[in-house]
């Protein structure tokens, strides 16, 4: 043949080829190939669990985000009516001490009146008594102007 | 060192070297002796002369031996790797395993891109090719030497230097995208592998020419005494090398593009799923 081209030499590169071909698809290849597309699977399957779980923490990070706004408007809310409580309840206590303290002093006011009027009831007797013995005083020993001088003033008084 | 010693160490090492290669001019070389340059040419191509036994059974030419050498060290190798290196692949990789890994990944790629729809073999096929062109190719670089029934001795060439290992590795490789083509789409798909019916001998001669001129550069560099000092860490080193690489290359995107070809799904499929 042309260039000495010989059939069977073709046939064993072939068949030698063929074999060396499967040793290295069988032995090399394939199991390097099957660890290589297992990384990647593992490394994808970490990728997309991580993908979740930071999903997730977003998720609940609204969420608590939401609930805790919720929970300082309630805390809020509540601090405000237990000032205006408060605020209702001092009002309701002044006006009591101020009603207390009104009655008390009408108390005291008519006790006052009361005790006035008595000590004025008890005072013209008591008067009289002294103007008696002022008199008696007088007439015994001082002159008859002084007598006729408080003669009158008793009558004013009167 | 002194600069007057450095001097002298430069004369006595010239002096040495001038006088070897008086010494090689003198003597002669044994290759001017036995076959002339023209032979010597001419057996690199077609083998006529330089033939080796195999076992005894038939006479073959060297490129055959060299095949069948370098497949028994690639096989050797695949075991060992496979027996102590495989089992040990950790999710980091050390040297040996990121090499791996890059090797098969590069190759998984190439076929992925240019045959986007059947892939898995075509990776399998292309990373064989490569290993077998690349380190075929260097394997000249050994030197490995054999006797031929003439009882000449011969430096073992590239098994893709033999025009039989081209042509198996050419048809093959087209056997690989006709059937390809049929087990995906049927006859369509064979037919379509068909039509580039030229495709395994120009496979089969551009791999056998780039070779082969390698190696006639080789021998001619080698033949004469004093081309073969210096020249050949060039011409053999880097050359091979370049083809090892270059050829590589080119057979496995030629073989992966046509396998694309061959088993991309026909539109009438897509349009019917679309459907």
């Amino acid at each position: 043949m042309p260039l000495n081209i010989d059939i069977q030499q073709v046939l064993l590169h072939m068949l030698n080829f063929v074999i060396l071909f499967a040793a290295l698809y069988f032995l090399l290849y394939k199991p390097v190939k099957k660890f290589i597309d297992g990384r990647e699977e593992y490394c994808k399957d970490i990728e997309k669990r991580t993908k979740t779980t930071l999903s997730d923490a977003e998720e609940l990070k609204c969420e608590y985000s939401g609930k805790l706004e919720s929970a300082q408007e309630e805390i809020k809310k509540m601090k405000s009516d237990a000032a205006d409580e408060a605020e209702k309840e001092a009002d309701e206590i002044k006006d009591k001490a101020r009603q207390e303290a009104g009655n008390i002093i009408e108390k005291a006011r008519a006790e006052a009146e009361k005790e006035k009027s008595n000590i004025l009831n008890g005072v013209n007797p008591e008067i009289c008594k002294l103007a008696q013995d002022a008199a008696e005083k007088i007439v015994f020993e001082s002159t008859s102007d002084a007598y006729d001088s408080f003669l009158d003033i008793t009558d004013g008084d009167e | 060192m002194s600069k007057k010693t450095k001097a002298v160490s430069s004369l006595v090492f010239a002096l040495i070297a001038a006088a070897l290669i008086i010494g090689i001019i003198l003597t002669g070389s044994p290759g001017e002796k036995e076959e002339s340059i023209k032979e010597v040419m001419r057996d690199a191509v077609l083998h006529e002369t330089g033939k080796i036994s195999l076992f005894g059974i038939i006479q073959v030419n060297p490129g055959l031996i060299s095949a069948f050498t370098v497949s028994a060290v690639l096989i050797i190798i695949a075991i060992i790797l496979r027996i102590f290196v495989i089992p040990k692949f950790t999710l980091k990789p050390g040297k040996i395993q990121y090499l791996l890994e890059r090797g098969v990944g590069l190759f998984t790629g190439i076929a992925k891109e240019n045959s986007p729809d059947h892939n898995i073999f075509a990776g399998g096929y292309i990373f064989a090719a490569a290993v077998y062109i690349f380190f075929g190719t260097i394997f000249e670089l050994f030197g490995i030497q054999a006797q031929t029934v003439r009882g000449i001795s011969i430096s073992l060439p590239a098994p893709l230097a033999d025009i039989n290992g081209a042509i198996a590795m050419g048809f093959l490789s087209y056997g690989i995208i006709l059937f390809g083509g049929l087990f995906t789409n049927g006859i369509k798909g064979m037919l379509k592998a068909l039509k580039d019916f030229s495709l395994p001998i120009s496979m089969s001669f551009r791999l056998f020419g780039a070779l082969l001129s390698g190696a006639l550069v080789t021998e001619l560099v080698y033949y004469y005494a004093l081309t073969s000092y210096v020249l050949p860490v060039l011409v053999g080193v880097l050359f091979t090398l370049l083809h090892a690489l270059i050829q590589s290359y080119v057979l496995i995107t030629l073989v992966s593009i046509f396998y694309g070809e061959s088993t991309e799904p026909s539109k009438k499929k897509e349009k019917r799923k679309k459907s």
